[in-house]
Parts: structure tokens; sequence; C-alpha cells
């Protein structure tokens, strides 16, 4: 199957559900990404076939004046991401089954997140994953402010610009690339041919890179996160937290660090700090936080510390954790936000975790109960689940470089286990006072929630029992000689 | 045909169509005298007849480029993108009852747009002027059409500023002309080639830069333009703020690459260097941070639109900073620009007959009403906000990137139009918010007037050029370049 | 395949019981209570034919090839020792739970879940999987504790849940260091690194240089120490034992706690024999502080739980101070193997014992309407004799009684360290004395004494309850008696130990 599919498939649907009754909508949202997933799960097993053969290419010319082409081309990276994308987005549909309220639409802008976010994971032309990376925005910034919950308007709005500003940031070091390179051409490997001057690569990397890291939710431009994932319906959330804020961490990976390494060896210890800041800092945070959403917008920020981390970390094992840190917080967060959003959320219109316990969840949702677990030991990187790969890996990487941040590192990640059993047992199994009326019977899951629950788990399984093929994928991505000058050399 | 009638046939179409026009009025029964149709239709053919006969006498070079008028690649290009924006102008048809004589007032129309051809297709200072005036004179009455209050304050603003400003253009080019003995922006290119211009010379040069600058609503000779926005018709808008100012930056072009080349100066940080090149960057500076501060307060659509003209003028002056590269990704986003601005126009026409304002409110469940207005507005406003996948995004991108082809030293220009452009999704979400986001209570909001067919097309063609644009930039980047390498190459 | 199915078929059993919907509880708790004895059948099986010389059962598979990290999991002897408690204790716990009205779908499955991460972490044999189990364990543990234990549940469970990770995550640091220096995490592959000296060579090597060995093993030790526990790392265990529900606590007492022990036994003193070499005195000093401490804190309590779970420590403490005595230097072949032997047995007697002992308590409080204050009884002998009879069977094992189970298992230990420390072996009687002083008490507050009248018409045992009780008494007092039957299956490793632990420069 055509890998072109994973960009095409949705943006036809987009278009396509305005000429469908809005009940079809959902169907079509459906087959346009399961579509995605299934193309991008091919591309995935037949490179895991055979790494020596040539990588999947669409390489067109596309603004000849400036040696813009469009170029796609599907290296182990690629997959395992546009795979996320194609897994994430599915269950997102499957989440939002129950959206009554101008159903075309949201799928639309949906769909458009979805076509963009593969686009960006798969281009090779730096304009054009720029392209894409801007077309997220506004999309995002209406599926939250029309279907968002309290505060929407405003949640969509800091969101927007928080982005817009990282954009800016892209943009200008783009710009200032392009110029200095002297290539005239727009070609990742081209631009990163280049040794730019180490005055312009002091200044140009950070500028680059922070455009990149606020999508990442670094600290401390992390906020935008928390609010909006507050506001967020529950498969914006998804999308947010599983896609979209990889689209930060892939830049920074894909274009800020290649482009300009020396600048990155110069900054990367503070990056290498921030990180360690926001995965210590947010998960402080989360463990005094009353809303359920926001205790999981701040691990969001907190796991995405580790995908800076491992970046920062420049050696092989750093960079491996981070692009799993990357696919398995986008399964985790998918999960995590299934659950309290539409699981917890839509039935019991409640997510104070003082509160919560009135419901008893535990006696009256037990399948929500089992998951938000299996969710929670995910989050906390318990072993069995991506996470701990992926950890585990970016420890490995720490351990290599920079071994002295493991004490902090190690206080992080047990707070992050603290927060997070917080939120589980205050969420779900604190028993109701002994003189509270009984809970009100809940609606039971209905197939299309698990369904989308159990795609995203068996991801997460996947990763953790088995994570050798995924493995062998971020391997092949990183032997691309974009990453030479980073890793010291080509990949043995 | 003599040469020159072949040269002039589309000017001289316009020009018999708008006496046709006024004939055609002067014939109608008193009663019938506020329908504007016949009169809109009739100038529309006009147009195509123009268009159609500027694509006929095309192709060849005619007249030497010291003429007053000469045809050249560049020149007929820009004639062709001017009608072409002057016919979505145009199609805007006034509100019922809003003009009482129809005829006159697309004759007028047409008098300004046969002075903008005049002005794109002239590289004679005498003759810039002269079609300047002839445009300018058409715009003041057309401004005031509708006397009203508002619309005469407009006029008299629009008048005064221009009056004052034409005094300048035209005091500076005398003493051009006394500099170079010539009106002809080849000679005074060579002139100025030479070596450094003499002082009052250069008090022409900045004195000609403060009359286009006035055209082209830069800050700080913006002043005009809110009232403008505000209170004339919105053909009228229509007119000033694409076709206008397409023309314009092709003059702007003209002088400051053909006539000024010699003499631009740097506006690199930390190596300024004396010529036009810092007052450009100067004049784009205080235009995007005017524009973009003092949209952010604006309720009304319309003065929201001024300013964001001044901001994007703002941007297109960015592009001039980098030189004939920078100059020429400028011409490409005039038109991007343009074909932006002049489709929201339409639009806030279409809700003001509909809703009677241009308010923020009015735009209140503008999605349920009309969803395509609604689609239109989106792309329109997405483009002026440079969001891909929509034109503007490539536009403002382009600019960026020429300007610091070369040299990095104007980094800090593009890095605040970056900034001031990424500030701009505020308010042009805050529009969008109204239409997409926001829901009225009322059922009556649910239907809207049907449009008129030429209104319709006037909305439904920038928005469809937008997407082209977008998906294809280099259908126009292409021609603009090959023409303005054409005409450069013709220069020398 | 013995592997496969021992991590998979209490899981199967679990997904049966959550997806078992309407079950009757009754139903569900006997259900999981037969699930979970299947796999007794199984080892039996497997343990007849039980060849020392090669490995009972393995599997394995490639979890990260590019780091030669494989899930590789192998069954011996001394595994073979802990599997069999597993089996055991597990329906021991779920029978208990059954009758005294815990049990249920839920309780069944997470059980089960937890005997087969248990399963998991005594055979695995690389870090990866043995990790995987180890944390595993911790969801069910502390759902176990959180939904069915009593008010203060929650913050013991959470304080049980955080301590044993932040334990954890000083492991998972420690073992990745060890990956990048030595290139393997293997269990087996690092003692061989370890006996010729190339684990040490290595890290010498390594940018950290030998201090980074260290701090490697000090970290895996915090580990491993928490989940026994060692002293001053014990605070999470009397509120979690007493704050559980019994039959969870003889989960957490039985089993959990000798994740511990077998990792002692299993990593610490193969690949890191260095580590308790060189610090033989001070190992040794923590696990006579832990045995005195628990035993005084256990006279101290009065809450029936509470005085077993200290005395959980103090048992636990024979056999790290066994364990830590061994790696003395220059200790002597026999009494090294004593003292191996007597921690092994001692593990698994204290798991039959303990268990035993709590699964009495959540009979008396059954009957006592949920009163476990030492003060709360007295001389319910009268009423109940078989109750007091077969916890005093276990009470006295778990003193050390000849015939019982206990006794081997001290004895050998005493004998080990004696022959090294004689010093220690002298200041760990003293902490016997204690033992015996706070069973004593037990069973004269309780069981003797004047019957209160609150007691008056307290039940005894009936024949259900016999039934649960019995095999655990049976086995403790076959092994008192014929310690061999658990000995015979760790000898080859307990010779193999010994020879590595002399070998040791």
């Amino acid at each position: 199957m055509n890998l072109l599919w994973t960009i095409l498939a949705p943006f036809a649907a987009a278009l396509l559900v305005f000429l469908a009754p809005p009940r079809f909508a959902k169907w079509l949202a459906l087959a346009a990404c399961a579509l995605a997933m299934a193309a991008a799960a091919n591309a995935c097993l037949v490179r895991l076939q055979d790494f020596d053969a040539a990588l999947w290419s669409f390489d067109r010319n596309w603004i000849e004046a400036f040696g813009i082409r469009f170029h796609l081309e599907a290296d182990g990276i690629s997959l395992v991401l546009i795979l996320l994308t194609g897994i994430v987005a599915v269950a997102g549909v499957l989440c939002s089954w129950n959206v009554e309220k101008r159903q075309r639409a949201f799928f639309a802008f949906y769909l458009v997140i979805i076509g963009a976010s593969s686009g960006v994971f798969l281009s090779r032309d730096a304009f054009l994953l720029f392209a894409f990376y801007e077309m997220v925005i506004v999309p995002k910034y209406f599926l939250i402010a029309i279907w968002g919950s309290e505060d929407r308007e405003y949640g969509a709005m800091k969101l927007t610009m928080y982005s817009i500003a990282g954009s800016a940031l892209v943009l200008l070091g783009l710009a200032v690339a392009f110029g200095a390179s002297g290539t005239g051409s727009f070609d990742l490997l081209d631009l990163a041919s280049v040794q730019y001057p180490p005055a312009l690569q002091t200044w140009l990397f950070p500028v680059m890179f922070l455009g990149f890291a606020v999508l990442a939710g670094m600290w401390p431009l992390h906020t935008w996160a928390p609010t909006g994932h507050v506001a967020a319906p529950t498969a914006a959330s998804m999308l947010l937290a599983g896609i979209v804020m990889k689209l930060g961490a892939y830049g920074a990976l894909r274009v800020a660090m290649p482009l300009f390494p020396e600048g990155f060896a110069l900054w990367r210890g503070v990056i290498a700090g921030l990180a360690l800041v926001g995965i210590v800092y947010a998960a402080f945070v989360a463990l005094g936080r009353r809303d359920l959403k926001f205790v999981i917008g701040y691990s969001s920020v907190s796991h995405m510390g580790f995908v800076l981390l491992g970046l920062a970390m420049a050696n092989l094992w750093g960079l491996r954790g981070a692009v799993l840190q990357m696919v398995s917080h986008g399964l985790i967060a998918g999960l995590l936000f299934a659950v309290v959003g539409r699981l917890l959320y839509d039935r019991t219109h409640n997510r104070d975790l003082d509160a919560l316990s009135g419901f008893d969840l535990g006696r009256t949702l037990p399948g929500a109960a089992v998951v938000f677990t299996l969710a929670c030991a995910a989050s906390m990187g318990l072993p069995g689940f991506s996470g701990f790969a992926a950890e585990l890996s970016v420890i490995l990487g720490v351990w290599q470089s920079d071994p002295w941040l493991l004490a902090p590192l190690a206080a992080g990640i047990l707070a992050t286990g603290a927060f997070t059993l917080r939120a589980l047992q205050r969420s779900f199994f604190l028993k109701p006072a002994s003189d509270a009326p009984p809970p009100d019977a809940l609606p039971p899951l209905t197939p299309a929630e698990i369904a989308g629950v159990l795609l995203l788990l068996a991801g997460t399984l996947a990763i953790g029992l088995y994570p050798g093929p995924w493995m062998a994928l971020i391997d092949d991505g990183l032997g691309s000689p974009l990453f030479d000058a980073l890793l010291g050399g080509p990949l043995p | 045909m003599t040469p020159l009638l072949t040269q002039l046939a589309p000017e001289s179409a316009l020009v018999l169509t708008a006496l046709a026009a006024i004939g055609l009025g002067f014939k109608r029964r008193p009663e019938n005298t506020s329908n504007s149709a016949p009169t809109l239709w009739l100038a529309l053919c006009g147009i195509v007849a123009a268009g159609i006969l500027l694509w006929w006498t095309g192709g060849e070079n005619a007249g030497t480029p010291e003429a007053m008028v000469s045809t050249n690649a560049l020149s007929r290009l820009f004639q062709g993108i001017v009608l072409a924006l002057g016919f979505v102008g145009i199609a805007i048809p006034p509100a019922p009852g809003e003009v009482r004589h129809p005829g006159e007032f697309h004759a007028l129309l047409l008098f300004a747009l046969c002075g903008l051809l005049l002005v794109a297709g002239t590289s004679d200072v005498l003759m810039l002027f002269v079609a300047l005036e002839m445009a300018s004179l058409s715009l003041y009455l057309l401004a005031g059409f509708s006397r009203t209050a508002k619309a005469s304050e407009a006029a008299l603003k629009y008048f005064l500023f221009g009056a004052v400003s034409a005094a300048f253009f035209l005091f500076g080019l005398s003493l051009v002309y006394g500099f170079a003995g010539s009106t002809s922006l080849t000679v005074i290119g060579d002139q100025a080639a030479a070596g450094k211009l003499p002082l009052f010379a250069a008090a022409g040069l900045v004195m000609v830069l403060v009359g286009v600058g006035f055209k082209l609503a830069a800050a700080p000779f913006h002043f005009w333009a809110p009232d403008v926005y505000e209170g004339a018709n919105a053909t009228t808008v229509g007119m000033v703020s694409a076709a206008t100012k397409a023309a314009a930056l092709c003059a702007l072009f003209k002088i400051l690459v053909v006539g000024f080349g010699g003499v631009m100066g740097s506006s690199d940080w930390g190596a300024f260097q004396v010529g036009w090149a810092p007052m450009v960057a100067a004049l784009a500076v205080v235009s995007m941070g005017v524009g973009n501060f003092l949209a952010l307060a604006q309720k009304s659509v319309r003065r929201l639109l001024a300013y964001s003209a001044v901001a994007n003028t703002g941007y297109l002056l960015v592009g001039f900073a980098g030189g004939a590269d920078g100059a020429l990704a400028a011409l490409y986003y005039v038109v991007v620009y343009a074909l932006g601005t002049v489709g929201a126009i339409a639009v806030v026409a279409a809700v003001e007959r509909d809703r009677g304002s241009d308010a923020m409110d009015s735009f209140v469940g503008l999605w349920k009403r009309t969803p395509g207005q609604a689609l239109a507005l989106l792309v329109c406003l997405a483009s002026l906000a440079g969001i891909p996948p929509v034109a503007g995004f490539f536009g403002k991108f382009a600019v960026f990137t020429a300007a610091l082809l070369g040299s990095s030293g104007t980094a800090w220009l593009v890095a605040f139009a970056v900034a001031m452009s990424a500030m701009s999704l505020y308010y042009y979400l805050a529009v969008l918010k109204q239409v997409f986001v926001r829901t009225s209570t009322t059922d009556e909001n649910l239907h809207a007037a049907p449009l008129p067919v030429s209104h319709r097309l006037a909305i439904a063609l920038p928005a469809v050029a937008l997407v082209l644009l977008g998906l294809f930039p280099s259908l126009l980047l292409q021609p603009i370049g090959e023409a303005v390498v054409q005409f450069l190459n013709g220069l020398s | 395949m013995l592997i496969l199915f021992l991590l998979l078929f209490p899981l199967l059993g679990a997904a049966l019981l959550g997806a078992w919907r309407g079950a009757n509880p009754r139903v569900a708790g006997w259900m999981s209570v037969l699930w979970s004895a299947v796999p007794i059948l199984a080892l039996k099986a497997a343990a007849l034919g039980y060849d020392p010389g090669v490995p009972l059962a393995q599997w394995h598979l490639a979890w990260m090839p590019m780091a030669g990290m494989d899930l590789r999991f192998e069954a011996d002897g001394l595994s073979l020792v802990f599997l069999m408690l597993t089996a055991f204790v597990t329906p021991f716990a779920l029978a208990v739970a059954a009758r005294v009205g815990n049990g249920g779908r839920a309780f069944g499955a997470l059980a089960l879940i937890l005997q087969a991460m248990l399963f998991g972490v005594f055979t695995a044999r690389h870090f990866i999987p043995w990790f995987l189990c180890w944390e595993l364990t911790l969801i069910p543990a502390w759902l176990l504790i959180r939904l069915w234990g009593g008010p203060g549940a929650p913050k013991a469970g959470a304080r049980f849940f955080i301590v044993t990770l932040a334990g954890s995550i000083a492991m998972l640091i420690g073992f990745l260091a060890i990956q990048l220096v030595a290139g393997t995490m293997d269990f087996d592959a690092l003692a061989d690194m370890a006996k010729d000296g190339q684990l040490a060579e290595a890290f010498s090597e390594s940018p950290g240089g030998s201090m980074a060995l260290l701090w490697v093993a000090a970290g895996i030790f915090l580990g491993l120490a928490v989940k026994v526990p060692l002293v001053p790392l014990h605070a999470w265990l009397p509120g979690a034992y007493a704050e559980a529900p019994s039959p969870v606590t003889m989960l957490l007492t039985g089993l959990l706690s000798k994740m511990g022990v077998y990792g002692f036994l299993r990593i610490m003193l193969p690949v890191f024999p260095d580590f308790l070499h060189d610090r033989a005195p001070w190992l040794g000093g923590l696990a006579l502080v832990t045995i005195v401490y628990g035993a005084l804190a256990a006279l101290a309590a009065t809450d029936l739980k509470r005085i077993l779970a200290y005395s959980s420590v103090n048992h636990l403490g024979y056999c790290m101070l066994a364990l830590f005595t061994a790696a003395v230097p220059g200790a002597g072949e026999s009494a090294i193997s004593a003292a191996i032997s007597g921690a092994v047995l001692q593990a698994f007697n204290h798991g039959v014992i303990a268990s035993t002992l709590f699964a009495g308590v959540a009979f008396l409080e059954a009957r006592s309407g949920g009163l476990r204050n030492l003060n709360d009884f007295g001389g319910i002998r009268s009423r109940t004799p078989v109750l007091c009879g077969l916890m005093g069977i276990a009470l006295f094992a778990s003193l050390g009684l000849p015939g019982l189970a206990g006794f081997p298992g001290e004895f050998l230990i005493f004998l080990g360290v004696f022959g090294i420390r004689p010093v220690f072996a002298a200041i760990a009687a003293l902490g016997l004395l204690f033992t015996a002083v706070f069973v004593v008490r037990l069973v004269k507050q309780v069981f003797n004494g004047p019957l209160t009248p609150a007691h008056a018409a307290i039940r005894d045992l009936d024949n259900g309850e016999r039934a649960i009780l019995a095999p655990a008494v049976l086995v403790i007092i076959a092994i008192g008696v014929l310690p061999q039957i658990v000995l015979h299956w760790s000898n080859p490793w307990t010779v193999w130990i010994t020879d590595f632990l002399q070998l040791i420069p």
C-alpha cells in the first residue's frame, strides 16, 4: 500500500465528510484513519523484513523558484511515528463516537490534523515539513474552541498562540538557514550538508529548537499543555498529547539538531537542564492538582521531558529513547485521555479528584478502572509497558553522557509514580463516605470505546513486551546520514 | 493600429466601457437609478475585454525602456493582476440603495482601474505620478460616493492625506529630475548607480517614498486607512485595498530597484549603510508594529482589515530590505495579500447586507447562515494570517526567506516581522471565532438573504485562487520571476 | 514450556475471572483457589524428574536485540524452592480469603496476576524479565491492599508502592550502568564476569571508574533490601501488613518478601560478591540490627498483625545474616554451605509459617468482628482448641522448636554463622531469645488465661477452615522432620555458590 495514503486519505475524507449526511461522518473518519493506520503498519512490516531495500519516497518538483520539492520519504523513524499517528487517530475517532454537535466539521478538523501530522513525519523537505506543521494549528484551535469544555476559548487561544509563536521561531530559523546555506534548496539533507558558521549556529540553533520545543511542551513553555488539555474535547486531547506534542520533538530531531550540530553541542546542557526541570517540576505540580485532566496534562509535560532529555544526550541511546518515548507517550497519553475524557468525564461530568469518590467508580465502572489502572502503570514506566523500554533507553543515554543527571531524574521518575498513583487511587479507588447516597448507575462502556481503548493498550503492550522491532526501525531511521554529525559518524 | 494604440488597448477598453457606463446611467429611468446591476456587469465585461486585449497584445516588448509607456513582461503581468483584482473589487456590488448613480459609480471605478493599469505599465516617474493621481482622484470621489456621514469623513480624510502626499511625491520627483535630468527610471537608475546621491536627490527619494508609502498605507502614513476602510462603500474598499496596493507596489519596485538600485544601502544589523534599505526597513517595522498592535483592539472588522493592511504593507517592505530577490517575493506576496483582503471585504459586505453592521457580533453564526461565506472568510483570513495550505503561508515565507538571501544581517527585521505575523493570528482568529465558534441563540439568525451573482463571484474567486496558489505557488511565482528577470535584463 | 505455563496459566485464569461477568463471588473465589493450585501439580511433576545437572525449564525471547537484552527465563533447583512456595501460598491465601469473605472475581484475578509475576521473578535470569515481573507485582499488590484493606490502607498502600518504586529505580539505574559497561544484564553472564574479576575490571576502565561499581552495587542492594526489608528500610512494612486484609498479608509476607531474599541469592551473591565481601561486617551488623529490632518491636506491639509483621522482619533478618556472613572473606566451605542452605530453607519456612499465622489471625478476626489486639482476647483456647492448636504449632515453628519447620532452617543458619563469625551468632541468639518472649506472650495473652466474656461464644474452626489450615501445618511438620524435601532441590545450587564464593579472593 502506498504511504501517500497516510496523508491523502485523511485530507480526502476531510472534504468528503461534507458531502455525506452527518451521521456518516464518523464512519468516513474511521475508514480514513484505519486506512492510514493500515498503510503505516504495512509499511512498517515491509521495512522490518528488509532494511536494505530502498526507502519509500515520493519526490516531485513543487516551488522551483525556492528549490522547494514535495519530497516525502519513509525511514524507520517516520514509519513508527506515522504508525503512532494512525493508531491514535483510529482510537480518537472511536472515542469520539458520541459527538453529536456539528459532526461533519468536527471530523473534518480532526482529519486535517491527522493528515498534516503524517505529512510532518514523512516530509524530507524543510519547507514542506513546516507547511504541514503549521497546518495543524488552526484545526486544533477550532476543535478545542467549538467542542471543548470549560474555558475552551481561552485554552484554545492560548494553545494556538503558543503554537504560532513556536512556528514563528522555526520559520525564522528556516529562512536564515536557507539564506545562509546558499544551496538554493530546502531539502533537509542539502541544508544539513552545509557547515554553518559557528557564530550563526550559536544563536540560530536555540531559536529553532525553542520553536519546536514549545510544541513539545518544554518547561517553561509548557503551560499551554495543561490548560489546552483541560479545555479540549477528548479526541482533541488525545491528538494533542498523542501526536501534536510529538511534532515538536520530531521537528527538533529532524530539523533543528541535524542542521546545527555545533549549536546543539553548545546548548545541549541547557536543554538537558530544562528537560530535567520539566520532568521534576511537572510531576510535582501534578501531585497537587485536583482536576484529573490537569494532572494528566502535566504528566504529558513530564513525559515529554524524557524525550527532550533523550535528544539532549546526543548519543545513540538517547536518540533511540527519545523516539521510542515519543511513540510510547503518544499511546499512553492517548489512553489516559481516552479514559478520563471519554470513559469517565462523559459519564460523570466530573473530573475533580475530591468529588469522584462519590461515584465509587471502581465498582460502577469496573472496565474503566481496569483500563485506567493499566494506563497508569504504563505512565509510571512500569516494565511490560512501552514507557519502560523508552525510559530505559533514555537512562542508558544519560548514563553515557551525563551520569550525574540521574539523581534528579530518579527523583522525577519517583514523583511521577507518586502523582500517578495518587490520581489513580483518588479517581477510581476511593471508597465513598459511608453516609453518602449510593452512586447512580453509569452507562456501561460502549463497543466503540472499548475498541479504541484496547487498540491503544495493545500498542503500548506491544512495545513494552517486544520492543525489538520498534527499536530496529528507529535504528534504521537514525542510520540516515542526517544524523551522522550528531552521532559522530554513521551507525554500524 | 498604431503601436501606441496597441499598447494602450486595455486602458482604452476600460475608458470606453466607463463612458458606456455613464451613458447607460443617463438612459435609466429615475425609479431604477439605484439598481447597480446593469452597469456593474457592463464594467465587468469591460474588464474582461481589457484582459483579453492585454493577453492579445502581449508577448512582445514594445517601446524602449525610456519611453513613457513601455510594454514589457513585468508590466503586462501586473496589468493582468491589477485587472483581475479590479474585477473582484468591482464585482462586489454596492448595497441596495447605497449608490444613487451606478453609472457614474462604475465609470469612476473603471477610471481608477485604468489609472492603476498605467501605474503598473510605466517606467517613467512623471507618467507614474499622473497615473497614480488619475486613480487617486477617482478613489477620493468613490470613497464619499454613498454620502453618509462616515463616507464623507472617509473621503475627506483620504483626499487631504492624499493631496499632501501627492505634493510630496511630485516635489520629490522634481528633485530627482533635477538630479538625473530625466523622468525615466532607467536613466535615473544609471545616474544613481554611478555613485552617491547628492543631498537634494536623496531628499527627493525620501519624499517619493513618503508618497508611495501613503498609497500603500504604510505607517506612519496610514491614518486615512481605517476611516476609509470603515466609511467607504465596500466596492471602493475592495479597490483601495487590492488593486491599488498591487499597482503601488509594482511602482515601488520600479522606483527602488530600477531607479535607485544603486543606492540601496544596507539594513543589516550592526552594519547599516545609508540608502533606501534602512528607510524601508524602518517603515516596515513601524507599519508592522502599528498595524498589528492596533488591529488587536478593533471591534469593527473593516477597521481590523485596515490595520491588517497596514501590517501587511510592513511585511511587503521587509521583502524590499532583501534587495531584488526580496522584492520579487514581495511582488508575489502583494497579489496573495490583495486576494485575501478583497475576498474578506466581499464577505464583510455580504454580512453587512444581512446584518447591517460590520461589528464582530454580526459575524456570529455565519457558519450556520451561509457556510460558503464562512468558508471563504476562513480561507482569506487564514491566508492573511499565513496558515497553510492557503497561499498566504508561502507568500509570507517567501518574503521572509528572500529578505535573508545573501545575508543574514536582516535577520533582526525578519525576526520582528515573523513575531508580528505570529501575533496577527490572534485577531484573525478573533473574527473566525465569531464565525465558527460562537453560536447565536435566536433562530432568525439562521437565514441570510441570497446574494447577487457578482457578489458571489467576488467571494468565491479569491478563495479559490488562494487555495490554488497555496497548493501550487509556482503558478504565479514562476511568471513573476520570469517577468522580473526579463524586465531587468531588458534594462541592461 | 513449564516457564510459559507458569507465566501464562495464572494470567489466563485472571482473564477468565475478569471476563466472567455476574459470577457468584463464592464460586469465583473457589475457582481462583483451584486454578492457582494447579501449578503445584505441574511443579511437582517437573520436580520428580529433576536432574541437578540440567535446568528444569527454560525459555527466552529476544527483547531488544541491539542491546542483547533477552527475556530469558530458566528454572533451577533454587527457583524450584521459591516456585513451590508461591504455588503453595497463593491458593492457601485465596482459600482463606474465600472463607472469610474477601474473595471474589477481582480478588482472585489480582492474586493470580501476582502469582504469575512471582513465578516470573523466581525464574528470570536476565535483568529485564526479572525487573518486569518484579515491578508488575506492585500494581496487583497495591490494589489488593487498597481495595480490601482497613481504614489506613490508602496511606499504607501508597507508602508500600512508593518506597518499593524508589528501590526499583535505584536498581534499574544500577543495572543500566552495568549494561553499558559490561554489555549485558544477564545474571549468569554477569556472575561469570564477576568470578574472574572482569566486571570490576570493566568498571575500572569505564569513565566512572571503580567507584561507579560501588554505587551500582549499592543501588541494587538498596532496591532488594527495601523488599526484604532490612531495618532502616522497613518503614513501609508494619503499616502495609497491618492494614492489608489478612489473606493479602499472607501473600505479602509469604511471597513478596521472598522476592527480596531471592534477589539477594540470585543477584547480589553471584554478581557482587566483592561488594558483600568488602562490607561483610557492616552488612552483618545490619542484619543483626534487623533481627533484634524486629524482635523488640514485636514485643512492643499489641496489634496481632503488627506483632506478626515485626516477627517477619525478625525472621528474615536471620536469612540476611546467613547470606551476609557467607560472603565474609575466607569463610570455610562447610560453614558457607550451611549458612546458604539455612537461608534458603528459612525463606521457605518463613513463607509457610507466616502465612499460616496470618491465616489464623484471619479466622480469629472473622470471629471477633475485626478485633485483633492482644488485649482483646484471653483464654479462648478453651473455646477454640483446634484453632489454638494449629496456631500454636505455627507459632512454635516460628520460634524454632525442633521437629517443626523453623528449627532446621535456623539451626543451619546458626551453624554457618557460628563457623564464620561467632560473635554474630551470639548476638543473633539474643534475638532468638526476644523472639521466644513475644511468641510466649502472644500465646499467653490470647490463648491462655481467663476467658474474656466478649468471646465466650467464640466458635472453633469448622471443617472447611481446618481443611484450609491442615496442609500448611502438615508442611510445617514435614519440613521439621525431613528438611531434605526442600534442601535437595536447592543443594546443587548451594554447592555451586559455595564454590563460587570460595573462589573470590
